[in-house]
Formats: C-alpha cells, sequence, structure tokens
C-alpha cells in the first residue's frame, strides 16, 4: 500500500468554475458557491482520492490559482514543479475553450522534460441552450494533447470527482512506471 | 582502528525517519548493503530521511548511489538526539538516462551520530535512492 502525493495545478480563464470545481470537489458536493469572487492568489484544497481498484491512494494538493492575466506572473512561482493539471474551460465560452492551448503549455513549461499528466474539463454542461463548444470538438482536441477528457456541471453536482479520480489513476500509473525503471537501473 | 560501512543496517544503523514510504519499497533499503533493494519518492519535494548511527563515528568517504536526484543537502549532528543539525554537503548532481547516479563525498570534519539526507529536487516526479555507504570508525558507543 502507498500513498502518493501529487501538486495538482488548476489552470483556465476567469469564471469557468475553477474555484466551485475545488471547492465541490472538497466538500464532497455539500457546498456550490453561488456568488462568484475573483481569485486572486491561490488556494489550496488537500484531498485524498483511492485508486480505484488497488489499495493505493493519491493526496491531492490542489493549487486553485487566479486565471485573470493580471496575476500571471505569480503563477510561476505558484505553478512550480507540479504533478498534475487539471485544465477548465466553460462549455458556453468559445474563448476560453481557446484558451486551453494556451494555458497547457503554460504548465507544461513547468516541468520540460517530463511528463504532465492531465485532464480537460468542460464545465457549465447544465447550460445546454447556451452551449457553444462541441463535446466531439473538445474531445479530440483534448486527445491530441494527451488529456482526458470530461464534462461536468458544477452547479447540478455532476461527474465534479471524474476528473479527480482520473488524475489520481494517472499520476499512480506514472509512479508504477518509475518504480519499473528504477528497478531495471542494477 | 577498523573501517567499516558505518550505514549499514547489519552495523546497528537505522533509518529513523523517511517522508515518503511505499511498503514495497520502505526506507531500510537504503542501508541494507544491496544496491538492488531502493526507497523511492512518492511526491512532491523536498523529501528527507534520516540516518542514525546509535554512536559517535567519524565518516571520511560518502556514497550515495540514487536515481532522479537533482538537488541534495546533506546535514548532521553529533548530539544524543535528532536535534541541531548543521549542514555539511550540498550538491547538484548530474542525471543521465538509464544510469544509476554514483556520487561519492570525501568528507571533512565528519564526525556524526546522524545524517539527513534532504532532496530539494529531481529530475522527475519521484527520485530513488538505492544505497548510502560511509567509510570511516566509530569514535565511541553511547553509554
Amino acid at each position: 500500500m502507498v500513498k502518493l502525493a501529487a501538486k495538482c495545478i488548476l489552470a483556465g480563464d476567469p469564471t469557468v468554475g475553477k474555484t466551485a470545481l475545488a471547492q465541490i470537489f472538497r466538500s464532497d458536493g455539500a457546498h456550490f458557491q453561488k456568488n462568484y469572487t475573483l481569485t486572486t492568489g491561490v488556494d489550496l484544497v488537500v484531498k485524498t482520492v483511492p485508486v480505484p481498484d488497488t489499495g493505493d491512494s493519491v493526496e491531492l494538493f490542489i493549487f486553485d490559482s487566479a486565471g485573470k492575466e493580471l496575476f500571471s506572473e505569480m503563477l510561476d512561482k505558484l505553478w512550480e514543479s507540479p504533478n498534475v493539471l487539471c485544465l477548465v474551460y466553460d462549455v458556453t465560452s468559445e474563448q476560453s475553450f481557446n484558451s486551453c492551448a494556451k494555458w497547457l503549455e503554460k504548465a507544461r513549461a513547468q516541468i520540460p522534460g517530463s511528463s504532465l499528466p492531465g485532464v480537460l474539463v468542460g464545465n457549465k454542461a447544465d447550460l445546454a441552450g447556451r452551449r457553444v463548444v462541441d463535446s466531439a470538438q473538445a474531445q479530440a482536441w483534448a486527445l491530441g494533447q494527451g488529456l482526458e477528457y470530461f464534462e461536468t456541471s458544477v452547479k447540478e453536482m455532476e461527474n465534479y470527482e471524474a476528473p479527480f479520480v482520473c488524475l489520481a489513476k494517472q499520476f499512480h500509473h506514472l509512479y508504477q512506471e518509475k518504480v519499473e525503471v528504477f528497478q531495471a537501473l542494477v | 582502528m577498523r573501517k567499516l560501512d558505518l550505514c549499514l543496517s547489519s552495523e546497528g544503523s537505522e533509518v529513523i525517519l523517511a517522508t515518503s514510504s511505499d511498503e514495497k519499497h520502505p526506507p531500510e533499503n537504503i542501508i541494507d548493503g544491496n544496491p538492488e533493494t531502493f526507497w523511492t519518492t512518492t511526491g512532491m519535494f523536498p523529501q528527507e530521511f534520516i540516518i542514525f548511527f546509535h554512536k559517535h563515528v567519524k565518516i571520511e568517504r560518502l556514497v550515495i548511489q540514487s536515481y532522479f536526484v537533482r538537488t541534495l543537502r546533506i546535514e548532521k549532528s553529533t548530539s544524543k538526539e535528532p536535534v541541531d543539525f548543521e549542514q555539511w554537503i550540498e550538491k547538484d548532481l548530474i542525471h543521465t538516462e538509464g544510469q544509476l547516479q554514483n556520487e561519492e563525498f570525501v568528507a571533512r570534519d565528519g564526525y556524526a551520530t546522524y545524517l539527513r539526507f534532504v532532496i530539494i529536487s529531481a529530475f522527475d516526479h519521484f527520485a530513488s535512492v538505492h544505497s548510502i555507504s560511509a567509510d570511516g570508525t566509530v569514535i565511541s558507543d553511547f553509554a
């Protein structure tokens, strides 16, 4: 049995629901924040996620940092040495989806030479009438970038755990791969 | 005086603290004298472990075998309790793909009862430590 620890950075444009996602995950669906507050620094959410079909778990240290451009210089410090990435956009905002490439690049630049497991999350899936980003299109882009794709509605408390469970699984898999590398050295 | 590998668990040394532990790759593997067994870090840095000699020793040469370790700091204490650590060695290691890092330090002022190894950063998400050996002499046993 092993308990891994992973620094998870939460990235995406302002108002896509990064903080709401982190908070609903932390509170197991008990707390949906109705009023918007701009995240200016960073919030830290720590939660242990069991890895399905193993006795192992991953303690996620979720760094919920500001999406606003104004605070982007701070990100370089806050995002140092990430282990996994949770990239969020709003399915009713084309702009927020288009920004994902930029966010992904910024995150990967933090650990050149190492892989960064990640997920792409399309939030606000409950707003069907206002949807502008097609699921298939988003999924195809995610696949091309090596990210797993999820759609969530934090407001309806739908599917908010799946992206984090997936990150835990990916990180656990990476650990097992590295252990095999260590084993083969001598 | 007889020179020996002071770090070996068979000589009475012990890892008294490690910030990571996978049951399959416990920190005891560092001092079992077998480089095939290893301790893994399990995510995020810094990570550290402390070796206790259970006696006063003088280290002359220290060798660490590891993988993916980038910045390593070694502190030592001469107390009977694991307190008052002072900085001893700090080094940026080199990573060669597929090859165990084999880092040798010739010690100055090698008097110690405890050694504290801090892996400040690494070349990957995880790092491993396969063995640590310290050539030197026993100065005195604890009363």
